[in-house]
């Protein structure tokens, strides 16, 4: 009769796409509004294909016209419908961005790991590497990649996975730490289970939450910061769409026609904002404090 | 017949559970207390109790609100209260001191910082300096030194010391009603003993109400006049203590005032078993120290901190199937002692031999039979108990690693195991924060039961535990212990529970022995003088209250 029975139903497999707290976070304003946003960027990276009247990099009208039912967005300085390009101009950078931040995301989570759970002179050995990686600027760091690997979305990829790799290592490496407080990993010690099956079995798990935060935060950094190696003639080139591109296309004309320069970035602050309100009600609504993602 | 003091009339609080749904976290509850009484508020967790005290304050924790009813202190209607009024009242004619000092203390400013601040807020300090009137109230607090405590900054004092600190703060405007939120609860008991003292000897001075929220029926019986038990927010009984304590009316207080712990001096049965067998662990000379290793990357220029002795000239030894019990307070180091027998710590001067083998160093390091037959079960199972994991995963671990189990195998068994500890086989596909505390206490014995153990090592299994709660989880560990002829090295720091597990008893203090015999001759004789004070403290808190008595008023 002590024993409070709990009530609580079973929905650990079904999922947590009808959990309490999911509901919780979506009846948030910012938080919905962030989802609406997130997922609208996904299904127009995904269809733009479909959904743009014209071919990219066609030139299919007079430069510079504006806005009308043949050319919802106008055309750009050489003739080449802006909707269609505006549409599509986040395909590459999300898609390089997803890639490069889910290898950083595995590496770091790698050596956050075992940083934080074995410790002593390997943890510091990776430390100290870390250390020394994210004392690099950043835009030096990624100068000297391009350098190396060359421009293009193939050698983007690893160019933004070695950039975010760090702070990934970070994150995780000081969540690994509070775990290892905790006693079912003195636990699993006890039983003497290897440290490679501590670190899977019982650390691993406590951290798909973390992880989950970390790919969202990461890739919509990662997205803008591409938009800046293309403004810069670093990143995406000629003629593949991309706002990053677009919006130092636009710089000659930003007094005549200034929505040049607006939509692409509006389209990507939109993304940037929706990815951090998504983000934000979702790790509040599921216990992961912003002191952890560092 | 006097008015009462504090009169709460029909009660109710609710919590928002959803939307459109709402919890009654207190229902319907009137009861009233005379001036210079004190009531105890006692009930398990989740009975509704906490909610209780802080309605005293007019205060609810987000999420709640006052559904209905009045509570009236000295005349004043506390529902009514706004704005300035409620803040003038809070502390003023009514103060809390809280379950936990070190948060309710603000951790960069210093004691004094925080005394003189309230002081004048509530204008306090009378025709003397806010400085000397904080300092006479830390000096009514019998702390030593109050000048150097008012410097302090209170990760700088001591448990008793910061709770202390609180009770003055609570008393700096002379409220009339002080309510006590589990005031004691982190204190160790001679420490416990100390504070309670002082807070009945300024009550009788003052003629202060007290208000004491306790789950610790002892401190209750102890220290009020008149006592509420509650259950799912419903008062169960009302009225002075020791009718409640000796006559209970319900089932529930019947179970809830049974369930306490205990100290039976009495004559019990000669432990045989002792006689018998061959002891199963041994402990000669143990000596163990924590610190004075210096890491290989700090430089040299800061010194490796001083080693620090925790455990001194230890020699014990248990009986199979028997159960030593350790007792000592904070800081006695008889963690440490679970710790290195069970291998989570190494580097002690000494020898452990369990079973004829010696047993030493680290866990990883011992074979795979020895980490099978030793087990240790933690304190807190919120932590030992994997939140990622599901009930039988936890449960078949030990299965799969110790006997090479099968996934399809262990099912069985951890039904089995399950069933052993009175627990649903339904809870399989739980994870441990679908449990309750009770239950996930069991998940982690029965883990260490699926090793089959030879030796269980328990670090204040039960601490975490309600009373009634706690009964039946120290039954069935008995029951446990007789099927499987396990030896039990049982630790924790309340006597009385000891007592009852116990074939012999260990006395620590500071690391060292101050009692090691049957545990029928630690209660009735013991050697030290440390020993004596702490079952003086203990039967002080059995005790039940001789007081005055309760004046019901209804």
């Amino acid at each position: 009769m002590a024993d409070i029975p709990v009530s609580t139903p079973l929905r650990r497999s079904l999922g947590w796409l009808r959990s309490r707290r999911l509901r919780r976070a979506l009846s948030e304003p910012a938080t919905l509004m962030g989802l609406i946003l997130v997922v609208a960027h996904l299904l127009l990276a995904l269809l733009a294909p479909l959904l743009a009247p014209y071919d990219t990099s066609a030139l299919v009208g007079a430069p510079l016209q504006h806005p009308s039912w043949e050319f919802l967005m106008g055309t750009d300085q050489i003739g080449r419908d802006y909707f269609s390009r505006i549409i599509a101009g986040g395909r590459i950078a999300l898609m390089v961005s997803f890639l490069g931040i889910a290898i950083a995301v595995v590496s770091g989570t790698v050596l956050g790991i075992i940083a934080g759970y074995i410790g002593g002179r390997t943890d510091e050995i990776i430390m100290r590497i870390v250390d020394a990686m994210m004392a690099i600027p950043d835009l030096i760091l990624i100068a000297i990649l391009i350098l190396a690997l060359g421009t293009g979305p193939g050698a983007l990829i690893p160019v933004v996975a070695v950039v975010y790799t760090w702070g990934v290592v970070r994150v995780i490496r000081a969540k690994t730490i509070s775990l290892s407080t905790l006693d079912f990993v003195r636990s699993a010690e006890l039983r003497g289970e290897t440290r490679l099956a501590v670190m899977v079995r019982e650390i691993l798990p406590n951290l798909i939450g973390l992880l989950g935060v970390e790919l969202a935060v990461r890739v919509s950094s990662a997205v803008l910061r591409i938009s800046a190696l293309s403004f810069l003639g670093l990143g995406i080139s000629q003629p593949t769409p991309d706002w990053g591109l677009m919006v130092q296309e636009a710089m000659g004309v930003i007094f005549t026609d200034p929505w040049f320069l607006l939509l692409p970035a509006i389209m990507l602050s939109s993304l940037i904002i929706g990815v951090n309100f998504m983000v934000d009600g979702l790790s509040r609504a599921f216990g992961i404090t912003t002191a952890e993602l560092g | 017949m006097k008015t009462p003091h504090v009169d709460v009339r029909n009660l109710k609080l609710v919590y928002k559970t959803g939307p459109q749904t709402e919890l009654a976290a207190i229902d319907e509850v009137s009861f009233s207390i005379g001036k210079g009484e004190t009531l105890g508020i006692v009930g398990e967790s989740g009975c509704g109790k906490s909610s209780l005290a802080r309605a005293f304050l007019g205060y609810t924790r987000p999420g709640a609100r006052i559904a209905g009813g009045a509570l009236v202190v000295g005349g004043v209607d506390v529902f009514a209260l706004t704005g300035e009024a409620l803040r003038r009242y809070r502390g003023g004619r009514a103060a809390m001191v809280p379950q936990n000092p070190l948060s309710a203390l603000t951790p960069h400013r210093t004691i004094g910082q925080h005394m003189v601040e309230l002081i004048r807020i509530h204008n306090a300090a009378g025709n003397i300096s806010p400085t000397q009137k904080a300092l006479d109230l830390l000096a009514a607090m019998e702390l030593p030194d109050p000048s150097a405590i008012f410097a302090r900054y209170p990760h700088q004092l001591s448990g008793g010391q910061r709770q202390r600190v609180v009770i003055a703060a609570a008393l700096v405007a002379e409220p009339e009603l002080i309510v006590l939120d589990e005031p004691t609860t982190a204190l160790d008991k001679t420490v416990e003993t100390q504070v309670l003292d002082l807070v009945s000897r300024l009550q009788k001075r003052t003629n202060t109400t007290l208000i004491y929220v306790s789950h610790d029926l002892n401190v209750v019986a102890r220290m009020c006049d008149g006592v509420l038990v509650m259950q799912h927010g419903k008062v169960l009984e009302d009225g002075p203590t020791k009718e409640v304590f000796n006559a209970p009316k319900t089932e529930y207080a019947r179970t809830l005032i049974a369930a306490i712990p205990k100290l039976r001096t009495g004559t019990r049965p000669e432990p045989v078993r002792l006689a018998t067998a061959a002891p199963i662990l041994s402990i000669r000379d143990l000596d163990f120290s924590y610190g004075g290793k210096r890491s290989r990357f700090i430089p040299r220029f800061f010194a490796a901190p001083p080693a620090r002795q925790t455990l001194k000239d230890i020699s014990l030894s248990i009986a199979a199937g028997s159960t030593l019990g350790v007792v000592g307070e904070s800081g006695s180091g008889k963690s440490t002692l679970a710790s290195l027998v069970a291998g989570l710590v190494g580097g002690n001067g000494g020898r452990i031999m369990f079973d004829g083998k010696p047993l030493s160093g680290l866990a990883g390091g011992r074979g795979r039979d020895l980490r099978r037959r030793v087990q240790l079960i933690f304190q807190d199972p919120a932590s030992s108990l994997n939140p990622q994991h599901t009930v039988e995963q936890i449960i078949a671990r030990p299965l799969q690693v110790f006997f090479g189990m099968t996934r399809a195998a262990s099912r069985d068994r951890v039904v089995q195991l399950l069933d052993e500890l009175d627990l649903d086989a339904t809870l399989l596909t739980r994870s441990p924060r679908q449990l309750s505390g009770g239950q996930q206490q069991r998940v982690a014995i029965a883990r260490a039961f699926a090793c089959e153990p030879d030796l269980v090592l328990c670090d204040e299994v039960t601490s975490a535990l309600d009373v009634t709660v706690q009964a039946q989880v120290l039954q069935q560990m008995k029951r446990l212990q007789r099927e499987h002829n396990t030896a039990y090295l049982f630790i924790s720091h309340d006597l009385p529970v000891v007592a009852e597990m116990s074939d012999q008893m260990l006395v620590l203090e500071a690391g060292e022995i101050r009692d090691y015999a049957d545990t029928g001759t630690i209660l009735t004789n013991p050697n030290s003088a440390y020993t004596k004070n702490l079952l003086a403290a203990f039967a002080s808190a059995t005790a039940h209250s001789t007081k005055r008595t309760f004046q019901n008023v209804s």
